[in-house]
């Protein structure tokens, strides 16, 4: 088989991103986004509360980079990926993009590719505006060189519910459906995520505490903010406290990066698997 | 060496009860193919066979060569598609999508000018820089055979590329169609306009309940079909005497006598009309038109989908 060529993947990726950008919904979270990141802290900073320790003020844009990514970036991530795939045969603009001499591993990657690169920059984004928005309002920010390091993080561990989107948006072919299971999956793993952890706080027994590591929304949510704790002074280490919460293990940083790896590489090769067998539909209705 | 382009051999294609299929005809290098069959007789489901979109439940299909599915970039290489209703991004403009598909065929210098080319060939040049969610459906068609015929295809597959269009765009189409053929290129298209299909294609096939009922030319399945070639005799005067003596000509079949003139069925191959306009014209009627029968596929059409190439 022939090797995809970075040309065709390229075209493919670019027209994702326009592709995407082009949806409301996709724009509707980037003012979401905008807002996450630049009202709270303005509202903290004029409300005259005193909840925030001074010593913690130089550290408040890792609230704004890492508090959105738990649960927020992750539905970011479904809503691009689980359209990527099935909005192309919803719409029936497949059929056309992939009538042409393109394989469709070229088209496959094309569309994964441009969609985690809109993602990338959503967190880009998301980041950027929490380290200006707690300057104006907080003063000087430290630790910023880790910046770079913890968005790299992020963009990583999205990786995971992306890939599950895509998954899915190729499995269902249909957008809404897609999007409505990678949703469950986040609140039935986050359910179930705190039910394990309240089980394992009352018994001790390590059996809940090792199913919660392995549940997606662990995985995802606890790299960028085990990456950034181990870089920040223990100043800031009440602001993790509040993003990781109080209870539940974690996974290592290192089985955390390989189980996202196996989510990303599971998922997206069962949709290219599929991608590859399946006969391309003329328009779902 | 095999001069088909175009190859199904035995092609079948199941979804779940319905069955399309066993299809079976070539279509070689220099034809305009008319791939004939009403609604939902299996015409698009061959068309996304042909091109590697659809997997043949069993048989063969073959585009220059090539299967289609496992060597899809080739089989595809030098290949134009444009389906019926097109589905484009109503975000992008013509220009965007020309050049989209520029790049899906490696066009890589020379695009804008390509784009110009193709838009200028279809006649919508001028909405080149027009969102086309802002176009009208015939605007949308002819775009549509635009990016088909991007990087000068040696094959077009068309189905149904005159739907929508209105009568310039239709005759637009056609010459450009025209042009594509003398210039060797092969067409497979598909369509419901008879009269198109008559006018432009070398050779047909006519698809129904997904069995295919015939292959040939069209006159051959006007013959087969309707077992006789018509004659349009339009005239003033004609009394019931000269009716009759149209009836005695050789090889006349059948008289019709219409308000303003007479409906000639004749054997097909024998030319009567020099016989019958002599006739006519020696029994001092006033002789004002004699041609060949109009929209003949059309009638054979109807008459093969009703009973059947054999039956007929």
């Amino acid at each position: 088989m022939a090797l995809p060529r970075p040309s065709r993947v390229y075209a493919f990726a670019a027209y994702e991103v326009r592709r995407a950008l082009a949806r409301k919904k996709v724009l509707a979270m980037v003012g979401f986004i905008a807002l996450l990141d630049t009202v709270p802290y303005y509202i903290l900073a004029t409300s005259g509360t005193k909840i925030i320790p001074l010593q913690v003020y130089p550290y408040l844009w890792v609230a704004g980079v890492l508090a959105p990514f738990a649960l927020f970036m992750q539905f970011v991530a479904i809503l691009i990926a689980a359209g990527a795939m099935s909005e192309e045969y919803e719409s029936g603009t497949a059929e056309l993009l992939l009538a042409k001499p393109v394989s469709r591993t070229e088209f496959f990657l094309g569309k994964f590719l441009g969609g985690f690169a809109l993602l990338a920059l959503l967190i880009l984004l998301n980041a950027l505006l929490s380290v200006a928005a707690a300057t104006l309002t907080y003063g000087a920010q430290a630790g910023l060189d880790t910046l770079p390091g913890v968005v790299l993080v992020e963009v990583y561990s999205s990786a995971l519910f992306f890939s599950v989107a895509f998954m899915l948006g190729e499995l269902v072919r249909r957008s809404s459906l897609a999007y409505i299971l990678s949703s469950a999956l986040i609140v039935a793993s986050q359910i179930i995520g705190t039910y394990l952890s309240i089980a394992y706080e009352l018994t001790g027994n390590t059996f809940y505490e090792t199913i919660h590591i392995y549940l997606p929304t662990t995985l995802a949510g606890s790299l960028p903010p085990q990456y950034e704790q181990s870089l920040l002074p223990s100043a800031a280490s009440r602001l993790f406290q509040l993003i990781l919460g109080p209870a539940g293990g974690t996974p290592s940083e290192a089985s955390a990066a390989i189980l996202v790896g196996v989510y990303l590489v599971v998922a997206s090769s069962v949709a290219l698997a599929y991608f590859n067998w399946a006969d391309v539909a003329r328009r779902v209705n | 060496m095999n001069a088909s382009v175009i190859e199904f051999a035995g092609a079948v294609k199941l979804y779940g009860e319905k069955r399309i299929g066993p299809v079976e005809f070539s279509v070689r290098r220099g034809e305009i193919f008319g791939f004939l069959g009403p609604n939902g007789s299996g015409k698009t489901t061959c068309i996304r066979m042909l091109l590697g979109l659809v997997r043949p439940s069993a048989g063969k299909v073959k585009l220059g060569g090539l299967d289609p599915i496992r060597n899809h970039t080739e089989a595809l290489t030098g290949v134009g598609y444009s389906p019926e209703l097109p589905n484009i991004q109503t975000f992008m403009t013509p220009k965007e999508v020309l050049a989209l598909a520029a790049s899906e065929i490696g066009l890589k210098s020379e695009v804008r000018a390509e784009t110009a080319r193709v838009l200028e060939e279809v006649g919508i040049i001028e909405y080149g820089d027009t969102k086309v969610g802002k176009l009208s459906k015939g605007m949308v068609q002819r775009l549509s055979v635009a990016q088909a015929l991007i990087g000068s295809p040696k094959t077009l597959v068309l189905d149904e590329p005159m739907i929508g269009l209105d009568p310039a765009g239709t005759a637009h189409l056609r010459e450009a169609f025209r042009e594509y053929a003398r210039n060797g290129g092969t067409i497979l298209m598909s369509s419901h306009m008879m009269t198109e299909v008559e006018d432009l294609c070398s050779s047909i096939a006519l698809i129904h309940g997904g069995k295919l009922l015939f292959r040939g030319t069209a006159k051959e399945m006007v013959s087969q079909v309707l077992g006789a070639d018509e004659i349009r005799v339009e005239a003033n005067g004609l009394s019931p005497a000269i009716v009759d003596a149209v009836r005695r000509v050789e090889g006349v079949l059948e008289v019709t006598e219409g308000a303003d003139g007479l409906d000639v069925k004749v054997r097909h191959g024998i030319e009567a009309r020099p016989t019958i306009a002599r006739l006519i014209t020696g029994a001092g009627a006033e002789l004002l038109t004699i041609r060949e029968g109009e929209r003949m596929l059309e009638k054979a059409y109807i008459e093969a989908l009703r009973n059947g190439i054999a039956k007929a």
